[in-house]
């Protein structure tokens, strides 16, 4: 799972936006008031994580933005904290169809009410990527093909691993960035 | 205790039934007496989803609009705390439709069905866009339908009807 979150200090409950309010400018940051070696590694962290930002755009949608805006000063971590429960979910979801796919061969209903809850998760996060994939497989279910789920479940996993890592990346140089204008705080 | 508690409601309940908590600040329940219950206006919701992922984000979309909120992961569970009336003060329930078990349609029947329980609002929220399922609700007393993923707006939209 992802690594448990550093609180920000009290009324910084927005820093964890900082990245996204960037997302759709191609601008660079503004460099935040500091001597030149902090601001220099300040702004490398917000690049990096304005970078993830886009790529994770192709990974995630609008649902995600809504999930993050629900952040506030009583739920700083929010988003990080959904995005836990969404894996732990995924991960129990992905070997139960593992394990039907192999114990309980054709079953194509049963695959697919399994699929389905995992699809619903997906949804409810903005998981566009991993989602697509999920419609498929339902999809290769409703045609009683075996090999086309068979692939396309792969891809489900595929998509999900790397959905994960981009997210415990991108939640990192969040924690690591820290609030906007204060040099960065050492790593844990 | 009014209404006969509808039959799926197992025997064997622990006083203090337990709740399903997801780890955002979501909220144990507590038998509410008289004194304790100081809320003024505030709403109550109950929210049921067998998804810990939903459920937080229901869960925070209605705090955020400062109801407060019990969350269940079954419509059995929620049926039993509501009959035991741990829940007294509840002005509405938001389901999932498609749970394990019993699912949020059947659990909106047992509602309206209960002399006790049927002034309460039940709305239900669908990943599926099935308008057969949709009137279904609606016709059995639902008091409004939202498809997942739900958002801030239809969620103050629809409280902002039900106050």
């Amino acid at each position: 799972g992802l690594p448990s979150p550093r609180r920000p200090r009290a009324g910084t409950g927005t820093s964890h936006k900082l990245v996204r309010r960037r997302r759709c400018s191609s601008a660079r940051p503004a460099r935040p008031r500091r001597n030149s070696e902090s601001d220099a590694e300040l702004l490398k962290m917000m690049e990096s994580a304005c970078f993830l930002r886009h790529v994770l755009e192709g990974y995630l949608d609008e649902q995600f933005c809504q999930v993050e805006d629900l952040q506030d000063e009583a739920s700083p971590n929010f988003a990080e904290e959904v995005v836990t429960l969404f894996f732990k979910d995924s991960a129990r979801l992905i070997s139960n169809i593992e394990q039907a796919l192999e114990k309980y061969p054709k079953d194509f209903n049963r695959w697919d009410a399994y699929m389905q809850q995992l699809k619903g998760s997906c949804s409810s996060i903005g998981a566009s990527r991993m989602k697509s994939e999920c419609m498929s497989f339902r999809e290769y279910c409703g045609q009683g093909s075996v090999d086309g789920c068979m692939k396309s479940f792969q891809k489900v996993k595929r998509e999900h691993t790397a959905l994960r890592q981009k997210l415990e990346a991108y939640f990192q140089l969040l924690r690591q960035a820290g609030p906007a204008g204060a040099a960065p705080r050492p790593a844990k | 205790m009014a209404a006969a508690a509808p039959s799926p409601v197992p025997a064997a309940i622990s006083a203090a039934a337990k709740v399903a908590s997801p780890k955002a600040g979501d909220r144990k329940v507590v038998p509410v007496t008289a004194a304790d219950e100081v809320e003024q206006e505030e709403m109550h919701v109950l929210a049921v989803d067998d998804s810990s992922v939903d459920r937080a984000v229901i869960a925070k979309i209605l705090r955020s609009s400062k109801y407060r909120v019990t969350t269940v992961d079954s419509a059995t569970r929620a049926l039993e705390l509501l009959c035991l009336g741990l829940l007294p003060d509840v002005s509405m329930i938001i389901t999932d439709y498609w749970m394990p078990g019993m699912t949020g349609y059947e659990l909106l029947k047992r509602v309206k069905e209960s002399s006790q329980l049927k002034e309460i609002p039940v709305v239900i929220m669908s990943s599926e866009n099935v308008p057969n399922r949709i009137s279904r609700c609606l016709e059995e007393g639902a008091e409004d339908f939202l498809l997942k993923p739900v958002r801030p707006s239809d969620v103050s939209r629809l409280c902002s009807r039900i106050r």
